[in-house]
């Protein structure tokens, strides 16, 4: 199935998560995406463990070739002027630049989003940095962890209320950041057909953790209070995580009727549960060590994927605390053929996780190729798109501008 | 209703409740497309969800929840349509046959059973896209069971990977998945206009809540294939150090430091004015600092603990050391960055003079071109008329028949009780 996005040139200048997602989630739908990345080095990514096979190799890193499936690679000098130029051919030649230099780095340049509009009148031109490209802390350097703490999620969200903030793994808001900067590329897309006019999107990771929808603002703005973490804490029924035979689960209340403690007695043959100390939820959390102690031993009793049959007969709705081993075994996703096997000259055959939906019954999910190695298609970029010669290829190549 | 934007013209009918659905189709409604969110009186929930003013609910509680405005109503009309009736479901019909995108998120059968399914829709409306939303999909085994953002959370393996370091699993948020899962929705609806306006042709979408957590958590599920297993970090770093959370002045008041390289830990020791722990050769490269990050992190956090923490963000930020605070909602509202930004939206609330002006959250992209603001939220039922008129052509006689059914309706049965 060709992608939706097949007519579309990308071309991605980011030295970040978000901003390589952000790509991966256009080149996984078809758009022709050229990674451009600094000459030797590459994408910082390449050079981050874990590696896959142990061994750091930039071709190895899990991040990096888990972010730039169909994309092609190219390496570019952009501080020298030869290298500058072929960027703005490659400008000239894109529908969509994708970049997360420092604000103002494009602009030194020579190639801000004025200079691109002069080059290519329609380019759609998305600034992803960590604070934005205006206001007092657009110079602040950041992280996923920085971004984190300035937009509210590490104090509020995830750990417990009587231990220090604690964040969320694997670079969530890059991946947050990423999926609202896709959502904006497709809406200016769709501007250009309608007007021919492009747009040049500043979006802003802090601003992407502060808009999730656990709703920091709002909730304050009513309530006079600042959401605080540990909302999981002491909750037996809605949010702890317990032992099962061979794995954890999570159990939630819902698909019970209003009854969750006859449903739950039942289920794990525990009469004990219908004590009048555990009927509401108030009396649930003050009681949820003594409530733990009952259910804790029957569901250690249960097999995962035993226990998930039995509630899915019953209406009922858990959580199995799968490992990311046992996601890529899943039956389940087996079934629906979600994961994408690519094949990579480094580190051979893997299975990819898919875009998270089937269109018409199918995986829209483009299998044209793994990660680009460091400048793997220089040559066919520069020699078959922009219609340099061989020898000027060496020439560049020579210089360090490729 | 939007009268403006990239999206006006599209017409999308949506049976949504919670949080991951709405949160998606409130992209499409921002951006212009008449998004008419069909409601029911015997399901309230996403009315009862608050939050309310001074966490009371009110009077009129069903259209004073701030989520509503957040995502659950934004920018879209509501139509408050019992589809279980026959009536109903007729009426839906004739909506649809009007619409372009039909989104739902009930389990895999039910579309079905009330003949709002893909090819049943198709045959009155073959340009039709529809989205269906669900746990986990239409296919395969576990296609029957229901889902929480947590449960998804879990299931995708990210719980399994959040935690303190040395400590159990945890979720990593409440409702992250919802969040992630909405903008993927948006995503694909708006792939699927525009692969419409290029080839003419509807298609179908069976959006999954595991799948897509699943793709937020790529290097790991790489990993695990070549044995590789991460463990639990809290804010640690597989190869950063310093790089984490340290006390600050204050209740409750704390600093992220992520420090990657020489440069950045030599400008972090000369704000602490170089004291002599931090000349301890074995912390000058990087693979010293990472070794030695637990000692590391303890003198750091008795430097931090006696600082306030949004100083110390500028100072350190000043001399190029990533650092920020762990800013609260209070301190978001009244941060300089957001408000010179223009990130924050006040919302007057004029269809609930009871709720008044709120602060809301912006989206985190900007682009004149591409206004995306709060600027209507839909009371119950507000738009009954309005629809079945315009989309439906039902005529007013209908209408009111329609209402003394109650098959619409603009407010909850006599015997719903207040959340």
């Amino acid at each position: 199935m060709p992608g939706i996005l097949s007519g579309v040139r990308v071309l991605e200048l980011t030295n970040a998560p978000s901003g390589a997602f952000c790509a991966k989630l256009l080149a996984d739908q078809g758009a022709d995406t050229i990674k451009v990345e600094p000459p030797g080095w590459g994408d910082q990514a390449r050079h981050e463990p874990p590696f896959m096979g142990g061994e750091p190799h930039f071709d190895r890193s899990s991040a990096f070739l888990a972010f730039n499936t169909n994309k092609r690679g190219i390496t570019l000098d952009a501080g020298q002027t030869a290298g500058r130029e072929l960027l703005g051919r490659l400008v000239k030649g894109a529908q969509v630049v994708i970049e997360s230099y420092p604000p103002g780095h494009l602009n030194g340049l020579g190639l801000g989003y004025e200079a691109q509009k002069e080059i290519n009148p329609s380019v759609i031109l998305l600034s992803i940095t960590y604070f934005g490209q205006t206001g007092p802390y657009s110079g602040y350097r950041g992280d996923d962890l920085v971004a984190q703490a300035m937009g509210g999620y590490l104090y509020a969200v995830t750990g417990s209320a009587d231990r220090p903030p604690m964040g969320t793994a694997l670079q969530q808001m890059e991946i947050t950041a990423a999926r609202n900067g896709a959502i904006a590329i497709m809406a200016a897309l769709l501007q250009r057909e309608e007007t021919g006019a492009g747009a040049h999107i500043d979006l802003s990771v802090m601003e992407a953790v502060v808009a999730t929808p656990s709703g920091l603002i709002h909730p304050y703005s009513f309530t006079g209070r600042s959401p605080r973490r540990g909302g999981g804490d002491h909750n037996v029924m809605d949010g702890m995580h317990m032992p099962t035979r061979d794995g954890e689960v999570t159990l939630t209340t819902a698909g019970t009727g209003g009854r969750p403690m006859e449903v739950w007695a039942e289920l794990l043959a525990q009469p004990d549960l219908l004590d009048s100390k555990f009927t509401t939820r108030q009396s649930r959390l003050e009681n949820w060590e003594e409530l733990r102690s009952l259910v804790a031993p029957k569901l250690a009793q249960w097999d995962n994927l035993d226990l998930m049959k039995e509630t899915m007969a019953r209406g009922l709705v858990i959580g199995l605390v799968q490992s990311p081993e046992q996601v890529v075994n899943s039956p389940h996703l087996a079934e629906r053929e979600y994961f994408v096997q690519l094949e990579h000259p480094e580190v051979g055959p893997l299975k990819y996780p898919g875009s998270g939906f089937l269109i018409d019954g199918m995986n829209p999910m483009q299998t044209t190729r793994a990660a680009p190695r460091l400048g793997e298609h220089n040559a066919e970029v520069f020699c078959g798109d922009l219609g340099l010669s061989m020898a000027e290829l060496g020439l560049l190549r020579a210089a360090r501008v490729i | 209703m939007a009268s403006q934007g990239v999206l006006q013209g599209i017409r999308v009918l949506t049976l949504e409740q919670v949080h991951a659905l709405p949160w998606g189709t409130a992209f499409l409604a921002d951006l212009g497309a008449q998004v008419i969110r069909i409601e029911s009186v015997d399901h309230l929930q996403d009315r009862k969800s608050g939050p309310f003013v001074d966490g009371k609910p009110g009077k009129e509680w069903w259209n004073e929840g701030g989520n509503l405005v957040y995502f659950g109503t934004r920018n879209k009309q509501s139509l408050c349509l019992e589809v279980n009736s026959p009536k109903g479901r007729e009426v839906f019909l004739r909506l649809a046959k009007h619409c372009d995108v039909v989104t739902d998120n009930f389990r895999p059968g039910t579309m079905e059973r009330l003949g709002f399914d893909h090819p049943s829709l198709a045959r009155i409306n073959p340009r039709i896209i529809t989205l269906s939303g669900t746990a986990y999909g239409y296919t395969g085994p576990w296609r029957r069971a229901g889902s929480r953002a947590r449960t998804v959370d879990a299931a995708c393996g990210l719980s399994s990977l959040t935690g303190y370091e040395g400590g159990p699993s945890m979720r990593a948020s409440n409702n992250y998945m919802d969040h992630s899962v909405g903008n993927n929705v948006a995503y694909a609806l708006l792939l699927a206009i525009y692969s419409r306006k290029k080839t003419g042709k509807g298609m179908r979408i069976d959006l999954t809540m595991q799948e897509t957590g699943v793709s937020c958590i790529g290097p790991a599920i790489l990993e695990a294939q070549r044995g590789i297993k991460r463990s639990r970090l809290g804010c640690g770093h597989l190869w950063k150090s310093p790089h984490n959370v340290y006390p600050c002045r204050g209740n409750d008041r704390w600093i992220a430091i992520a420090i990657s390289d020489d440069a950045e830990w030599l400008a972090l020791k000369q704000e602490m004015e170089e004291p002599s722990w931090a000349a301890d050769s074995r912390l000058d490269s990087a693979l010293g600092r990472w070794q030695h990050r637990r000692e590391l992190d303890d003198h750091l956090a008795t430097w931090t603990a006696t600082q306030d923490d949004q100083v110390l963000m500028r100072r350190l930020q000043d001399r190029g050391v990533p650092a920020g605070s762990a800013l609260t909602a209070k301190d978001l509202v009244g941060d300089p960055h957001l408000q010179a930004r223009g990130f924050l939206q006040e919302y007057d609330n004029p269809g609930c003079p009871q709720v008044g002006r709120r602060v809301y959250a912006g989206r985190p992209f900007r682009t004149p071109e591409l206004p995306m603001a709060i600027r209507d939220s839909a009371t119950l039922g507000e738009h009954n008329h309005q629809v079945l008129r315009e989309v439906g052509g039902l005529s007013e006689d209908e209408i009111e028949e329609l209402a003394r059914e109650a098959v619409i309706s603009t407010r909850p049965g006599a015997e719903e009780r207040a959340p």
